[in-house]
């Protein structure tokens, strides 16, 4: 089924929805380097997850071309949009699927919400801040070093930084205005929400994982250098119903430098309702 | 509004001794040791022995300016870094205050978006005001890329807080009080602030900006000075200058050269060749260490920290500009730093020329002008300021009187306030 680009209205923003595949209904919320925002087409990880769901793809306020950015000042703003956007779509139940930014927007309607939201997936995702370790200065390494090298920014994506799609996908020096500015949005948008407190995270968050009703998949890149994977732990230790899956061979860019394995988990969790054994102890359980 | 021009003020190009206030006392191991004379590095190459001194040498320099007669001394705020230690400007204009006379003492500018309330700099300006006797130039800036890592604040959310800030300033000096505000980011039971500025309606606001329209837009809409904090060559300045007094037109407002600056590094010496011996490791000081991380490709550049644009500004940034060409912090030897058309050096004839191609060619009417440079000398300073002020200045003066006087004749309906 040919990939549908449509556009509502959500308190007074226009956003653009992407929609593609058949079978069951999932929401896809985006992350920072994803679909809309390093490039407007889908990755082999949304065909994929488009062959066995209905994946609905919005754009973030202000991202692509989507509209509404000025209404976003912290991370409460996006889940309210996306609370909204699910009574936009009259979804009463949605199974939302979160990578990085994404996953910590989901999160936040989780706690808020969590009727409205039946299973979910956290990949890599931001939001918590755990004791001890810091999520990596992406605000910083976005910027040219030494006049045009990139190498720190793949080196926070991905689990292999010379890796010829790490390079696609963050080249050095300029290459394509029109994809520079998608990413300029997005990084922007991350940095209205995410650059106090630094970085990416809501100090209330941890306290209120506990509101979560539904079974929740934790996904992680095994060398994720972005959000450290005690972040994932924490998400575990402290949602009612979570496993944490650990993906091998992926950094930051779960999706993107393993889809094949993310989309098989995802699958298994959606289609028998089953939360998996989780892959490592969770620091709960290990005390 | 702060439109018009008092009628005191000649109708002349001003001229402003500027001091950065660096850490002056790096080696060599420095350039191999770190990434950047900014954010991150680290506070252990602070010498407290070494420091001893000298704020008080550097406001020396400054107060011999006044003496010299110029139009006044400018001062920057910073944070965290080598380039210039004034993360607290305030209080050296304070000290400026009581040491200077007759310039204006311009604070380019307090960054607003470090306050949980703007009104305090609306305080502070105000008491500096009543301490300087109404010579006191508030300057507003948004922070440029550094100071949203060393405060760990939003670079996007800092613009929008900016301006609602500088209004809220506004409001605070002109309004009798107490007044209310209620902006997106700040929202105030209560502005009445003790003490008021003495200058009426309020001292002169200088913003520094990098050629964005929307901050040429927002500055020409309140008819505020506008800095162009990008050095740059001549032909760069010139469109910018066009492109400014074209949009202080398009928005019904008069242009005149008072409303945009320029900041020049400038030593001088009897002859080109004394010049160029005297000052060639502090030149290159400065090059080296403290635009290290800042308007230099080596190391770690946060300049464009990003947000700081709107995404069409970016793109336009992105189209027109080439990544990795050479910045002054680039600069490898005198030839480079010619071509980059910022720092001046010579002979009173050369440096003279060099600015005046600014006034006549652009019409930059506030010359902002570094004389200590990177880990220059008290005496060379002293020096290097005191024959600008005997043989460039007294030229410099009298030339764009004539100038302006043919270009942009003040009458006295632009002096009655709108």
């Amino acid at each position: 089924m040919a990939m549908k680009k449509s556009t509502i209205q959500v308190g007074g923003k226009s956003i653009v929805i992407h929609q593609d595949g058949s079978g069951p209904p999932l929401l896809y919320i985006h992350g920072i380097w994803d679909i809309h925002t390093l490039q407007a087409d889908p990755f082999p990880f949304h065909e994929q997850l488009a062959e066995r769901f209905t994946v609905t793809m919005p754009v973030h306020p202000g991202c692509g071309e989507s509209t509404g950015m000025s209404d976003i000042t912290e991370i409460e703003d996006l889940a309210f949009h996306y609370l909204d956007l699910l009574d936009a779509l009259d979804i009463k139940q949605a199974t939302i699927v979160g990578f990085s930014m994404g996953g910590w927007i989901a999160a936040e309607m989780a706690v808020r919400n969590p009727e409205r939201i039946g299973k979910l997936v956290l990949i890599d995702s931001a939001g918590l801040q755990v004791p001890g370790t810091l999520v990596g200065d992406l605000f910083m390494y976005v910027l040219h070093r030494d006049g045009g090298i990139m190498q720190e920014l793949r080196e926070l994506l991905f689990k292999d930084p010379d890796s010829t799609i790490a390079h696609e996908i963050i080249p050095d020096g300029r290459v394509n205005i029109p994809d520079e500015v998608l990413r300029y949005k997005s990084v922007t948008l991350a940095a209205r929400v995410g650059w106090e407190p630094p970085y990416l995270f809501d100090k209330k968050l941890l306290g209120r994982l506990h509101r979560i009703t539904s079974p929740t998949l934790v996904l992680w890149g095994e060398h994720d250098r972005l959000i450290p994977i005690a972040n994932g732990h924490a998400y575990v230790d402290n949602i009612p119903q979570a496993s944490l899956r650990i993906v091998k061979d992926a950094g930051h860019s779960t999706i993107i430098e393993q889809p094949a394995a993310c989309v098989d988990h995802i699958t298994a969790f959606l289609e028998t309702g089953k939360l998996p054994v989780s892959d490592t102890p969770s620091l709960a359980s290990a005390g | 509004m702060d439109t018009a021009i008092p009628a005191t003020t000649p109708n002349r190009a001003n001229i402003f001794s500027w001091h950065f206030m660096p850490w002056p006392y790096l080696d060599e191991s420095f350039e191999e040791n770190y990434e950047s004379g900014w954010v991150t590095v680290p506070n252990s190459l602070f010498d407290t022995d070494k420091a001893r001194g000298l704020y008080q040498e550097y406001l020396d320099e400054l107060s011999y300016a006044d003496e010299l007669e110029f139009d006044g001394v400018v001062l920057n705020e910073h944070h965290q870094n080598i380039y210039g230690l004034m993360p607290a400007p305030n209080l050296l204009a304070a000290a400026l205050t009581q040491t200077t006379k007759n310039g204006k003492i311009v604070v380019l500018g307090n960054l607003i978006p470090l306050h949980f309330r703007p009104l305090r700099v609306a305080e502070e300006y105000a008491m500096l005001d009543c301490m300087s006797d109404g010579r006191i130039v508030a300057g507003f800036a948004p922070g440029g890329g550094h100071e949203p890592y060393s405060y760990s604040y939003s670079m996007p959310l800092a613009r929008e807080r900016f301006w609602e800030g500088v209004d809220l300033i506004v409001q605070a000096w002109t309004q009798p009080g107490p007044t209310t505000f209620d902006g997106k980011h700040y929202t105030m039971r209560y502005v009445n602030p003790w003490p008021q500025p003495l200058q009426k309606p309020h001292p002169p606001i200088w913003i520094p900006g990098s050629n964005s329209p929307e901050t040429m837009y927002e500055v020409a809409n309140r008819e505020f000075c506008y800095f162009l904090s990008t050095r740059g060559k001549l032909a760069g300045a010139k469109r910018s200058a066009v492109r400014f007094s074209e949009i202080v037109e398009e928005v019904g407002k008069k242009f005149h050269p008072h409303k945009m600056g320029l900041l020049f590094s400038v030593y001088v010496a009897e002859t080109d060749e004394i010049a160029r011996k005297e000052c060639e490791e502090a030149v290159f000081y400065f090059t080296r260490y403290c635009l290290k991380g800042h308007q230099r490709n080596a190391g770690r550049r946060l300049t464009m920290a990003p947000g700081g644009l709107s995404p069409q500004s970016w793109q336009m940034y992105l189209e027109n500009s080439v990544v990795g060409a050479k910045m002054l912090g680039d600069a490898e030897n005198w030839n480079d730093i010619d071509e980059m058309g910022s720092i001046f050096v010579g002979s009173p004839d050369t440096v003279y020329e060099k600015l005046w191609e600014f006034v006549t060619e652009a019409n930059i009417g506030n010359l902002l002008i570094q004389f200590h440079i990177g880990n220059l000398s008290y005496d060379l300073t002293q020096k290097s300021q005191r024959i600008f002020a005997e043989q460039v200045m007294p030229r410099l003066r009298a030339d764009s009187e004539k100038l302006f006087g043919e270009r942009f004749p003040i009458t006295i309906a632009d002096n009655v306030p709108a």
